[in-house]
């Protein structure tokens, strides 16, 4: 019989589904957003309009996709079962909430009557999360370099919220004297850097070469890389605090840039050893990002380098190009990258596990329109082209049409999700036996 | 050719109809089916692997060789047993298998 197979600790649908939706609801949302303040994108990047598109893209659409992924991927990352389904399904409807909460709050601008409130919820959904994948690793069979980069991922979301809190909670009760922008930065870089990059590090070291399929990769460069980015966001952040040296600051990035760089080898290794030559549309986002990834690298780099800049409009905007470039050129593309390949086959097993080998089942690609994919893929392209240089003109019309862009993306990729969801496997079965007996007559 | 041998040809056969959905190759010519075993009876024995031990497709793929056989066979009984020695590696994929993935 078969055995020890990681599809018997997979938890049920009805824990997973949820996320995908919200995700892409969030993602349209977004979009919306993202057309209506246009034109936030030119004053402070943290103006309270783009603090609320910032927060609708990280969490409303991106945490809620790596909620989702996690809780399906905990049994083959760490061979166990997730620590509690409930707890995942109580943490889905609790988050959904407070990222609404928190939103809304930003695109108010209301800082110290409700900013507390909502910051507190979030604070609450996102300790829920991390509890339950921490407890999932204590139980995990599997506690490889490949867990470290979850666990340790988890570790800064958490590190992230505290002073996400600390500073909410500021705005009212003032118990220190802060600058807030500058918990801005810590926020920022434990939060992108410690969980998303982390985490988005941590599964594509298992999903990219099972989707690539390839083998016997080289694990060192992944230590070299878990270790250079723990000890260089760690070193930032205590930096940041206890000593903000520019020189101080550029060691640790170089620490992180140094662990991009072997993570980057790693994938590609795999890359070079892939049997799939060629890649869909899920891989070609996938692929891409990771050269995206280049670019708030070298913007970060020229954030520190550039002598006495900030506060200046130029580094305003190098710093929302930044951000940028990490939200959409990375972190987005990976996403829309990664849902066309994980989203597919979670529905597929869904409604074709059973029925395959008795009937004719379509392909987990086949779900969706690949047209329509593809064309999203040259719209988001083109959105990551246009916004750069809008910004750098200050050119307020070529933003909107860049947003306008986005919204059409958003839509294209909400008509897919729905698609996948809304698939009918009865009529699919029906529709193929019947042109099997017409081609067989 | 036994009426044994024949059985299991004809699984083999069979078995090329069952595919691996992400690399979209059966499992025939990638190299997973290790062993077909009839015992002249009912009882049939598929030794298999899979590509990775992660593979999240692992029942769907067992589930797919059961259904397959049991379509023509149905009285049979179908066990797949899973192994992962030797674990897969694409040098087990067949020469038809590399040129549809076009390696």
């Amino acid at each position: 019989m078969a055995k020890n197979l990681h599809t018997d600790n997979a938890p049920d649908i009805s824990t997973v589904k949820p996320h995908f939706l919200f995700a892409a609801i969030g993602f349209l949302v977004l979009g919306i957003l993202m057309v209506v303040s246009a034109s936030g994108f030119f004053q402070a990047y943290y103006n309270h309009r783009l603090l609320a598109i910032t927060h609708t893209a990280v969490l409303g659409w991106l945490m809620m996709l790596i909620f989702g992924s996690l809780y399906q991927l905990i049994p083959v990352i760490f061979d166990t079962a997730l620590y509690s389904e409930r707890l995942a399904k109580f943490t889905f409807w609790f988050t959904a909430a407070s990222i609404i909460f928190l939103v809304y709050t930003f695109w108010i601008g209301d800082y110290v009557r409700l900013l507390p409130y909502a910051a507190t919820f979030m604070y609450l959904s996102l300790f829920f999360f991390v509890f339950n994948i921490m407890m999932s690793y204590k139980n995990a069979r599997i506690k490889n370099i490949k867990a470290s980069f979850i666990l340790s991922a988890v570790f800064w979301l958490l590190m992230a919220e505290t002073e996400g809190l600390l500073t909410a909670l500021n705005f009212k009760f003032n118990f220190y004297n802060a600058i807030h922008v500058a918990h801005l930065h810590t926020h920022a870089i434990m939060g992108l850097v410690g969980f998303f990059v982390m985490m988005i590090f941590g599964v594509g070291t298992t999903l990219i070469p099972m989707f690539l399929i390839s083998h016997r990769l080289n694990e060192k460069l992944l230590n070299k890389s878990f270790y250079l980015l723990n000890t260089g966001i760690a070193g930032l952040v205590l930096s940041k605090y206890l000593y903000p040296n520019r020189f101080v600051i550029l060691v640790f990035w170089s620490i992180i840039i140094a662990g991009v760089i072997y993570y980057l080898l790693y994938i590609n290794d795999s890359y070079k050893k892939r049997m799939k030559k060629t890649l869909d549309v899920g891989m070609k986002y996938t692929m891409l990002s990771l050269v995206f990834l280049g670019l708030p690298v070298l913007l970060s780099l020229i954030l520190i380098l550039l002598p006495k800049s900030n506060g200046s409009r130029y580094a305003e905007i190098i710093m929302l190009l930044y951000g940028l470039s990490m939200i959409f050129g990375f972190f987005t593309t990976i996403a829309l990258g990664q849902t066309y390949k994980t989203l597919p086959f979670i529905i597929w097993l869904e409604k074709y596990q059973k029925l395959v080998g008795k009937y004719h089942t379509p392909l987990p690609r086949e779900l969706y329109s690949e047209k329509v994919a593809g064309v999203q893929f040259y719209l988001y392209m083109l959105f990551l082209l246009f916004t750069p240089i809008a910004l750098i003109l200050q050119n307020q019309n070529l933003m909107l049409i860049a947003t306008v862009l986005f919204l059409i993306v958003s839509v294209l990729y909400n008509y897919n999700v729905w698609k996948m969801f809304f698939h009918d496997s009865e009529q699919y079965i029906n529709k193929r036996e019947k042109e099997i007996l017409k081609d067989h007559n | 050719m036994t009426a044994i041998r024949k059985v299991e040809n004809d699984i083999y056969e069979l078995l090329k109809t069952v595919m691996d959905p992400e690399i979209e190759l059966d499992i025939i010519n990638l190299g997973l089916v290790y062993n077909i075993l009839y015992d002249g009876d009912k009882d049939v024995r598929i030794e298999m692997t899979l590509s990775t031990p992660a593979c999240p497709l692992g029942d769907a793929i067992t589930d797919n060789v059961k259904n397959t056989i049991n379509k023509k066979y149905p009285d049979f009984n179908v066990d797949v047993d899973l192994t992962f020695d030797p674990p897969w590696d694409a040098s087990m994929i067949s020469e038809e298998g590399r040129k549809k993935l076009g390696m």
